[in-house]
């Protein structure tokens, strides 16, 4: 275990990945570590019928199709453009293979309405350039230019949010697979490498933003990651998550099973409301993803560590989940204050157990903040 | 077929003891469960009646079978399908396949009621094993066909009630997938794990998305090819296999293990019936069958069984028009499966050359080339005894077709043009990337050659960009590509006779009613008189079908109106099965629309309006005079029994409508409709006082009742109602509700119990007092609605509703607005019109006249001033006829009275004299007193 506050995949599974390197004999596409079974492996984690030594644990939790396709296309020509809801997993999705495929997940660009051509290409060291004249020295490549040059992959994450212009850099980079520098004599063009390939995100919330262009759609396949709707795998990635945060902030905290069936019950019950809902003042800003689970479990779990009595009470979950969710006033408001009433209150009388703290809480937080 | 000799599955046993030793901790559960699958397929494989394992929609089953029955050509084919549907399967070569057959009963009789109507379908494919069976035993002459498996009176006496299917969470089905309406789905070869882990362990290890992919993937392909003993010993052995690891679900299981005695039963009732030696019988049933334990399985099984008699319910039997998607639906597989199975089997005829049965004459196929042989020559049966062919199947890593490359690239190319015609942006580099993935696909989930369903996922990932509405996605679309749904029809002669019959009087429509889709009809009634009949025949065929089976575009069928012209938009195809289902009722549409319209007028919940909207039916659809009196005599019933008035403004609308078509058409009202007024007066009035002040009758239904009252009384009174009656029930009135009260105002001005100048008095006051005025919007609603009992009021109201746009204060009117519009609305064609042709009288048309205008009810102010009292006292009257004889005199001479005008004064006996001009009155008054 690494001492960072947030290690990247490859560096955190280091060990996994030397060992599944060792035992792996499929044959591996270009320049890749593993083969695609065995990404495949690393990604959705290891059964026994597949008769390895060592048990390798589950990192990314969906369907197995959409792995699999995401695999499949990054040993193809094309691009992979892994598209959905905020916090469905996309970004952890493109690290997790990228940190498999060529133990670097780090070559990133962000994607935001700032971002530009040089971001994508290369730029100049501007005192390097007064002192020696333009050439491969005093050039500063881009992320994806250094993943073209190792032959590794590239990350754009929110693609969309950057301007049409600056996605259409990519066009070149994805289908001629160089990057021509015209500033330079000689030495002026960089080529991909094998194994070169580009993984962005973006996220379906933000369609029309800033549209990709049906050229650069032709370059990438499109996987798309679906909110997370069964509760069995949604209680898998939160206990996951939340275990991995509290490694990280070395808290000794028990999360109650119980309390964590209230928050994906609750979650459950809003996302059932917001899909019944008619307008967009009836339902909450928030998409409630996985994710945002997460960040209230989280929100939560720090209050009552450092706060609070070193347990977890359905009171802190009710008020954090308040507190995460509510952001417009006062509508978001309403929203949980009818969920509390309407919904929390009759299951408290029905079924006990935390329901009627949660709803104290829930009302404490409404309270507060109304 | 030689029954196995003893052992022959020793080696087997022995492997199989070994690999449970080693997996379980030792022989235990697993050894017993390893060993059970061995010993059944053992015993199947040594019944003399040789059984044939199936599995549904699977193209390997047909395969076998077909070669099998070259191989064999037994002498009966026992079927396992519900013994009852026999006749209709001859029908089959009439029809279109995929069709279904049908048991349906409408009137039920030993199940509850609420179980009606019970329908059981068993749809039949043309790649299934089914097919092949009925069609060799159909068509090969001494042959019997015996259909073995419970009829369909004991599927419904076993199984628990029909649950409703489709939950509140259940997609709403599309038009091709609900083709079997609600129907039970009864089908051969129903082989699927029952065990929900030991699917899910399948479908993970095999890589595969859902059982229907599992299944191709794992059975269908490796067994392709493969001999007749080792299909039967290994549909055997997955038969057992589910069997064995089956949860106890008692119910499940009991009725699964009644459907095997029953079978078995009736088998061997025919083979003593007939004497057929079973090395000559073929029973075909569903591989979890095959592997029965029951003691009634065999020839030479028990007899313990005793088959329980059906019930008294008439069952009718039909063929309905089914589809893939429907199949799919029903049998819950994955969507385009069956489709999938229809083009594997015919890929799998052309590279094994196996020559398939198919019925002779078989609508929707293509002739055979070339003159069929009579006979086929029967091939020797296979004398060797059947081998352990287990052993090497399950040993062997299955032989995978190699890489079809031409087809996975006809594939791709096919797919891209498939999308760019369904809008996608789909490009050749696209073909190449689905080609190159589908390859890379189907090497990650360690197949040699990508199967349809990698194919798709293919091209989801290399086309599909984004989601639009209403488009096709990608992966329907590779569906429709791989042999799409297809739905079957059937044909005219396999149609029940009322479905005959309506297609022959169709027939002057010159249309193709068959096809599926929608037809423009034309029907110029005016110039082709005998097209009436048809267009009789579409009316009723609109009430009875679904909305869309037949659809008036112009022209309209009320009471007292003939049609000249009408256009229809006609999809008898598509809703085949509601025609044939309308069919198992009667014999002409007219009969079944005679028993449609009885049971809604006799149904228990009837409300008077139904009745009479029967009534109104039975003259437009049946003009039948007898039935319509008939029901007419109900409606009277029902109303004397109704204390609701929900109904109140239905029964007004459609009684005044059939009033006005029996004062017009007919020379005097039937003898229903004139007790039907009276009763009704009296009924409405005793309810009027009640509600006036009930909560829950709506200020439209009091409205009703007194547009009834006040619209039908002429012709009560003159039936010999009393009037009083209704004057005091007005009088009993006592609503406390500003709506309800203007109603009872407006009531009272029409019987003149209240003055028009009181009332405009007392909408005054209500405008003066400001405790009141907040209510005087419902009042205004109240007088709104007194329009449709009181119409001659209309300027009363119109002055009533420009009062309050000019007094009330803005919070008060503005919030009733949208009231009045939507009371306007709902009031529909007969109140706005009136309101507005009033007010367009009232109002001045121009806008320079505005200036000028003085309302009507603020000008004439001083008219009653100038005219009244002045004539109290004086007889004018007399004055003016005294001073102008010659009118009087005319009069009295033409009413025959003698003798001119006498000046007042002159008054002496002026009845005597009358008395003495005509004597006869008074003689014979005397007569008959003196009688008496």
């Amino acid at each position: 275990m690494s001492d960072l506050l947030r290690a990247p995949a490859e560096i955190k599974y280091a060990e996994e990945l030397d060992w599944l390197e060792s035992v792996d004999d499929g044959p591996k596409p270009f320049s890749w570590r593993l083969s695609p079974k065995m990404v495949r492996l690393f990604v959705l984690g290891s059964e026994r019928a597949d008769g390895l030594d060592r048990d390798v644990s589950q990192k990314w939790f969906g369907d197995r199709s959409i792995v699999e396709r995401a695999i499949v296309t990054l040993a193809s020509d094309r691009g992979l453009l892994l598209i959905g809801d905020p916090g469905t997993g996309k970004s952890w999705l493109a690290e997790l293979l990228a940190a498999a495929i060529c133990r670097n997940s780090t070559q990133v660009v962000q994607g935001t309405a700032g971002t530009t051509e040089d971001h994508i290409k290369y730029s100049w060291n501007v005192s390097m350039v007064i002192a020696k004249g333009q050439s491969r020295e005093s050039m500063i490549p881009s992320p994806i230019m250094t993943a073209m040059e190792t032959g590794t992959i590239g990350r754009v994450e929110e693609l969309t949010r950057s301007t049409s212009d600056v996605q259409d850099a990519l066009i070149s980079i994805l289908s001629e697979k160089y990057i021509s520098v015209p500033e330079l004599d000689s030495d002026n063009i960089v080529f991909a490498q094998p194994g070169f390939s580009v993984i962005a995100t973006a996220n379906s919330r933000d369609r029309g933003v800033n549209d990709l262009s049906s050229a650069l759609k032709r370059r990438f396949n499109f996987v798309r990651i679906p909110v997370v709707t069964n509760k069995k795998s949604e209680a898998e990635i939160v206990r996951f998550r939340t275990e991995e945060l509290l490694r990280r902030h070395q808290i000794e905290l028990d999360v109650p099973p119980t309390l964590l069936d209230v928050l994906l019950q609750s979650f459950a019950d809003l996302r059932a409301a917001s899909a019944a809902a008619a307008g967009d003042d009836e339902k909450l800003e928030s998409a409630l993803s996985t994710a945002e689970q997460i960040g209230v479990l989280e929100d939560a779990i720090l209050h009552s560590n450092f706060f609070g009595e070193r347990a977890l009470t359905a009171h802190t979950l009710a008020s954090s989940l308040v507190g995460s969710l509510a952001r417009r006033e006062p509508e978001d408001l309403a929203i949980l204050n009818k969920y509390l009433h309407g919904v929390v209150e009759p299951r408290s009388k029905e079924e006990g157990g935390s329901w009627p703290e949660f709803l104290e809480g829930g009302r404490d937080a409404i309270a507060t903040l109304s | 077929m030689s029954t196995p000799p003893e052992g022959t599955f020793t080696a087997l046993r022995g492997q199989l003891q070994d690999a449970a030793t080693a997996f379980a901790d030792g022989p235990g559960a697993l050894e017993g469960i390893l060993r059970g699958i061995v010993d059944d397929v053992e015993r199947a494989v040594r019944e003399p009646l040789e059984i044939f394992p199936v599995c549904h929609h699977s193209p390997a089953s047909a395969l076998a079978m077909a070669r099998r029955l070259r191989e064999k050509q037994p002498k009966v084919v026992y079927l396992e399908l519900c013994e009852d549907m026999a006749p209709l399967l001859t029908e089959l070569r009439n029809c279109r396949l995929p069709v279904a057959v049908q048991a349906f009963a409408s009137e039920i009789e030993g199940f509850p009621a609420d179980w009606a109507p019970l329908s059981v379908v068993a749809p039949v494919t043309e790649a299934s094993a089914e097919y092949q069976a009925i069609a060799y035993a159909l068509d090969t002459p001494g042959v019997d066909l015996v259909l073995v498996d419970r009829s369909s009176d004991h599927v419904f006496q076993w199984e628990t009630p029909p649950a409703a299917d489709t939950g509140p969470d259940a997609p709403p089905a599309d038009e091709e997938s609900a083709l079997h309406g609600d129907a039970v789905g009864v089908e051969i070869g129903d082989l699927r794990p029952r065990f929900a882990e030991l699917e899910e362990h399948l479908l993970r290890h095999g890589r595969v998305r859902h059982w229907s992919e599992w299944w191709h993937q794992y059975v269908e392909l490796p067994l392709g090819g493969s001999d007749h003993d080792t299909y039967r010993q290994v549909m055997l052995l997955i038969g057992s296999l589910f069997r064995r690891l089956a949860p106890g679900d008692q119910r499940r299981v009991r009725i699964d293990e009644d459907r095997e005695r029953y079978m078995w039963t009736r088998m061997r009732e025919h083979l003593a019936a007939t004497g057929t030696d079973p090395a000559d019988c073929l029973y075909v049933c569903g591989a979890f069958h095959a592997a029965s334990r029951v003691a009634e399985f065999g020839v030479g099984g028990s007899d313990t069984f005793v088959i329980s008699a059906p019930t008294p319910t008439k069952w009718r039997h039909g063929l309905i028009p089914s589809s893939h998607a429907a199949i799919e639906a029903q049998f819950g597989l994955a969507a385009g499966s069956v489709s999938i199975a229809a083009t594997e089997w015919a890929k799998n005829l052309k590279r094994t050359g196996v020559r398939p049965y198919r019925l002779e004459g078989q609508a929707g196929t293509k002739k055979s080339s070339g003159p069929r042989k009579a006979a086929v020559p029967a091939l020797p049966a296979a004398a060797l005894p059947p081998a352990d062919r287990l052993t090497g199947f399950l040993q062997r890593p299955p032989v995978l077709d190699p890489l079809d490359e031409a087809e996975l690239l006809g594939w791709s190319v096919e797919i891209v043009r498939a999308a760019r015609r369904g809008g996608y942006l789909a490009s050749t580099a696209d073909a190449i990337a689905v080609f190159e993935t589908s390859i890379l696909l189907a090497g990650m989930r360690d197949r040699v050659r990508p199967t349809p369903y990698d194919f798709q996922d293919a091209a989801v990932t290399c086309i599909e960009k984004e989601a639009v509405p209403g488009r096709r996605d990608v992966a329907r679309l590779v569906e429709i590509m791989m042999g799409g749904d297809r739905i079957g029809q059937v044909g005219y002669d396999a149609l029940p006779p009322l479905a005959r019959d309506v297609h022959d009087r169709l027939a002057p429509l010159d249309l193709k009613l068959q096809q599926r889709g929608v037809q423009r009809a034309l029907l110029d009634i005016a110039g082709r008189p005998e097209l009436e009949r048809c267009s009789d025949v579409l009316w009723m065929l609109r009430r009875l079908l679904p909305h869309g089976a037949a659809r008036p575009i112009m022209g309209d069928r009320r009471l007292g109106e003939r049609a000249i012209q009408e256009s229809w938009d006609l999809a008898l195809g598509t809703h085949q099965r509601a025609l044939i289902e309308l069919g198992y009722e009667g014999v002409s549409i007219e009969q079944v629309l005679e028993q449609r319209l009885r049971r809604a007028a006799y149904a228990p919940r009837a409300t008077t309006a139904q009745v009479l909207e029967a009534v109104e039916d039975a003259i437009l659809h049946l003009r039948s005079r007898r039935l319509a009196d008939e029901l007419g005599t109900r409606a009277l019933e029902v109303l004397a029994g109704e204390r609701s008035v929900d109904g109140a403004p239905e029964v007004l609308r459609r009684v005044r409508r059939l009033l006005a078509y029996y004062r017009t058409g007919e020379p005097v009202l039937p003898p229903w409709i004139e007790s039907f007024v009276k009763t009704g007066y009296a009924h409405y009035c005793t309810l009027l006082p009640t509600a006036f002040t009930d909560e829950d009758a709506t200020v439209r239904q009091v409205a009703a009742m007194l547009g009834f009252l006040f619209s039908m009384e002429g012709l009560a009174l003159s039936l010999g109602c009393d009037r009083t009656q209704l004057e005091l029930a007005l009088a009993q009135s006592h609503p406390q509700e500003p709506s309800r009260t203007a109603l009872l105002w407006a009531a009272q001005t029409h019987l003149g119990t209240l003055s028009r100048a009181d009332l405009r008095a007392r909408c005054e006051g209500l405008l003066g007092n400001p405790l009141v005025v907040p209510a005087y919007p419902r009042y205004l609603s109240g007088f709104v609605h007194a329009l449709e009992p009181v119409p001659g009021l209309a300027d009363l109201v119109v002055e009533a509703v420009s009062n309050a746009f000019a007094r009330l204060p803005d919070p008060v009117l503005l919030p009733w607005l949208p009231t009045l519009i939507t009371s306007l609305r709902a009031g529909g064609a007969e109140l706005a019109p009136l309101l507005i042709r009033e007010a367009g009288r009232v109002f001045p048309a121009r806008l320079a006249e505005l200036d000028s205008w003085v309302p009507p009810w603020r000008a004439p102010q001083e008219i009653p001033a100038l005219r009244p009292r002045q004539a109290i006292g004086a007889p004018q009257g007399v004055a003016l006829l005294a001073a102008h004889p010659a009118t009087c005199d005319a009069l009295a001479e033409l009413l025959g009275c003698d003798g001119g005008w006498a000046s007042p004064e002159a008054a002496a006996p002026r009845g005597a004299e009358l008395l003495a001009g005509h004597p006869e009155t008074a003689t014979a008054l005397e007569a008959l007193l003196t009688a008496g």
